[in-house]
């Protein structure tokens, strides 16, 4: 049987080209079965319910009965200084009946909600003491004045409370935070921190089960 | 004659006064013939008149300086200084085909010389040769110097990388009285110039006794490597000092704090020492170069918990003053000894020696408008797979962050607006609770943020687009598309 060079050739090239092909495939998918290989190297030690972002980078803090009985209030401080300040679970606005129904940001001399501060210096901060008003709750029977708690410069206020109470109710440890203050000095801090007390003390104070 | 009175040395004395430029011809004759040229039968004692430093040039035209070890050092001609130039040269142990040859001198020989050139033009104006151009000192010695430099060295002379310097500094000098007689100078020099004076006073020259202590340096500009690395560590560093600074300050704050895992924060003392990328990769570069130090610069960066895989991130290692240029070999041989390391804490792939072309391409990497990741999610609740449909629907997301916690210490308050390109999920064996988010987004996107919501401030978030709580446990980036790099 006589073979015909020509198309035996060109079928040996096209077999090569696809096992060529095929090689660069298979390495294509070597890498991405390396890289997924790497991206979870580290499943097998995954806990059932992580820490969460503000149990990673803060520090919990807590004041109770700030000013006045019932006025608890906690402090998360990040590792670069900055305080979030918000309503500790056992404060008395979460007690009453009907929740709570609205938040006001204008006390004291100004309204904090309308504070611009830009830059990197924080230009046009409030300056603020450890009894400085932030904000007022209100609930459907009562009011509750909010307090800086920290001596520092008012970085922001978490305006979308004013449109959304609900936040506070449902998640004040997060989305519900009331606002977020520098302290200018590390020995504000140091002064300050003698008047709070850790998550630890504040569930044996409080008896409370967090 | 004023000439020698005035201990002006033999080749000043051409340079200034001859109508001839001092150009090869002229350099190539030895100094002892040039003053027997001048010599016109006065009582001159020839070994005192060479033995005294010229008041113009300083030594510098008479091939006399003062070496380092402050020893006293002649040379007869242009070819004897130019092999004592080339042992010095060789000191430094580069590696060159080429070189820029540079020469310094103090401002004295300068003052000096306008204060000669002024008395000149004042006593003989109408003679033709006062006028025409003088070749400086600097020149002048480059011209008695520069050819058998190229001889002795074995090297072209013209605009290279490779720098030779010759600083020529006065041998009394201390800075302070250096610059309070050239004030002195300056304004009796004026007061003379008012007075059209003719007279060459003694005190507008600054009296030199001593030859200058001469230094010479050898630079080459700087010579680029580029690559692309991969972060494999969640503990290391890109680079050493900004980082190392805010580690120090952040560990500092949490070893004093309580209930917070510090794990993250570790860093023991035998990894200390390797403690970033920048110091890995260019601390292996930098000895094969015979360099003195070096610089890394990255297209971009990521914070040290987050993992650099994939494609690798583009980087660039600058290397001062290097004595070699390593092979293609040498580079690969240094490739796989990081990547073989024991530690694996760093990887590169494509290093290669790169030309001028690097900072144009660095600059297009910076602007990269899109970067991949995965991100390892944690949810509240049970995935569906309506949330993977969900998810996986959303293109072109627009969010909008404002400036997370955890930097809002250092940056501007602002709100960011930020594009998700697209978002994949992909399901975890074994866990309805954890799965692996990858996502293509624009550059400057805070990725952490997007996920966990950063109470709320990043809107919207993995957790409000799945209606519950979301965390991010972990971070790599997998592609950094940067075009022919």
């Amino acid at each position: 049987m006589a073979k015909n060079p020509e198309t035996d050739d060109t079928m040996e090239t096209t077999k090569q080209n696809q096992s060529e092909e095929e090689v660069e495939h298979s390495d294509e998918q070597k890498q991405e079965d390396e890289l997924r290989s790497l991206l979870l190297s580290d499943i097998g030690d995954l806990p059932l319910s992580p820490p969460s972002a503000t149990q990673v980078n803060f520090v919990s803090y807590f004041i109770t009965d700030f000013t006045k009985p019932g006025h608890d209030q906690y402090i998360y401080r990040h590792a670069n200084g900055l305080c979030v300040i918000g309503l500790a679970p056992t404060h008395l606005a979460f007690k009453d009946e009907g929740g709570i129904t609205n938040i006001d940001f204008n006390v004291g001399k100004s309204d904090r909600s309308v504070l611009k501060v830009s830059g990197k210096r924080k230009k046009n901060a409030m300056r603020s003491e450890s009894n400085t008003a932030l904000c007022k709750v209100s609930t459907a029977k009562d009011s509750y004045i909010v307090r800086c708690c920290v001596k520092g410069s008012l970085l922001e206020v978490n305006e979308r409370l004013i449109k959304q109470p609900h936040l506070l109710s449902s998640s004040a440890d997060r989305e519900g935070y009331i606002a977020i203050i520098m302290p200018t000095r590390p020995a504000d801090w140091t002064k300050n921190k003698e008047s709070l007390i850790t998550l630890e003390e504040y569930k044996a104070k409080k008896e409370v089960s967090l | 004659m004023w000439r020698n009175k005035k201990r002006v040395c033999e080749r000043c004395i051409f340079r200034l006064v001859s109508v001839e430029p001092f150009d090869s011809d002229l350099s190539s004759v030895s100094a002892s013939t040039l003053r027997s040229w001048l010599e016109s039968g006065d009582e001159e004692d020839a070994s005192s008149s060479c033995s005294r430093v010229c008041i113009v040039c300083l030594g510098v035209l008479q091939l006399v300086f003062s070496d380092a070890k402050q020893t006293l050092v002649r040379s007869e001609c242009g070819s004897d200084y130019a092999a004592r130039i080339t042992d010095l040269v060789k000191e430094e142990g580069h590696e060159f085909d080429s070189f820029a040859f540079e020469v310094s001198v103090p401002s004295t020989i300068v003052e000096n010389e306008r204060a000669v050139l002024f008395y000149l033009k004042g006593k003989y104006n109408s003679e033709g040769w006062v006028q025409s151009d003088k070749i400086s000192v600097k020149d002048a010695l480059k011209v008695l110097v520069l050819d058998p430099l190229k001889a002795s060295l074995g090297a072209k002379s013209d605009s290279s990388s490779f720098h030779i310097r010759l600083t020529y500094s006065k041998a009394s000098d201390e800075a302070q009285s250096a610059s309070e007689t050239t004030k002195h100078e300056r304004k009796k020099r004026k007061t003379g110039e008012e007075n059209g004076s003719t007279c060459m006073s003694e005190n507008s020259f600054e009296k030199v006794y001593e030859p200058c202590i001469l230094s010479v340096h050898c630079n080459k500009m700087p010579i680029f490597f580029s690559g692309r690395y991969f972060k494999m560590s969640k503990q290391i560093f890109l680079l050493l000092t900004g980082d190392l600074y805010r580690w120090i300050v952040q560990s500092y704050l949490l070893q004093y704090s309580r209930n917070v895992s510090q794990s993250r924060w570790i860093i023991d003392d035998e990894r200390m020492g390797e403690a970033s990328v920048e110091e890995i990769i260019g601390g292996n570069i930098l000895p094969a170069c015979f360099g003195d130090s070096y610089k890394f610069h990255a297209a971009g960066r990521e914070d040290i918990d987050v993992r650099m895989l994939g494609s690798g991130r583009p980087f660039l290692v600058e290397v001062q003053n290097s004595r070699k240029c390593p092979s293609q070999e040498s580079l690969m041989e240094i490739e796989e000894k990081i990547n073989n390391s024991e530690k694996k804490l760093v990887g590169v792939k494509d290093l290669k020696f790169i030309g001028s072309q690097c900072w144009a391409m660095m600059r297009e990497g910076e602007a990269e408008k899109q970067k991949q990741y995965a991100a390892l999610v944690w949810i509240s609740r049970p995935l569906e797979e309506k949330d993977i449909n969900s998810i996986t629907a959303l293109k072109e997301l627009k969010i909008l962050q404002k400036t997370p916690v955890r930097v809002l210490h250092r940056r501007s308050p602002l709100e960011r607006e930020r594009t998700i390109h697209w978002m994949k999920v992909e399901k975890i064996k074994g866990s309805s609770h954890y799965f692996l988010l990858h996502l293509c987004t624009q550059a400057g996107t805070y990725i952490k943020e997007f996920v966990h919501g950063d109470l709320g401030r990043t809107s919207p978030s993995m957790g409000s687009i799945l209606g519950c709580r979301a965390e991010i446990i972990q971070l790599d980036v997998t592609d950094v598309k940067m075009g022919d790099f």
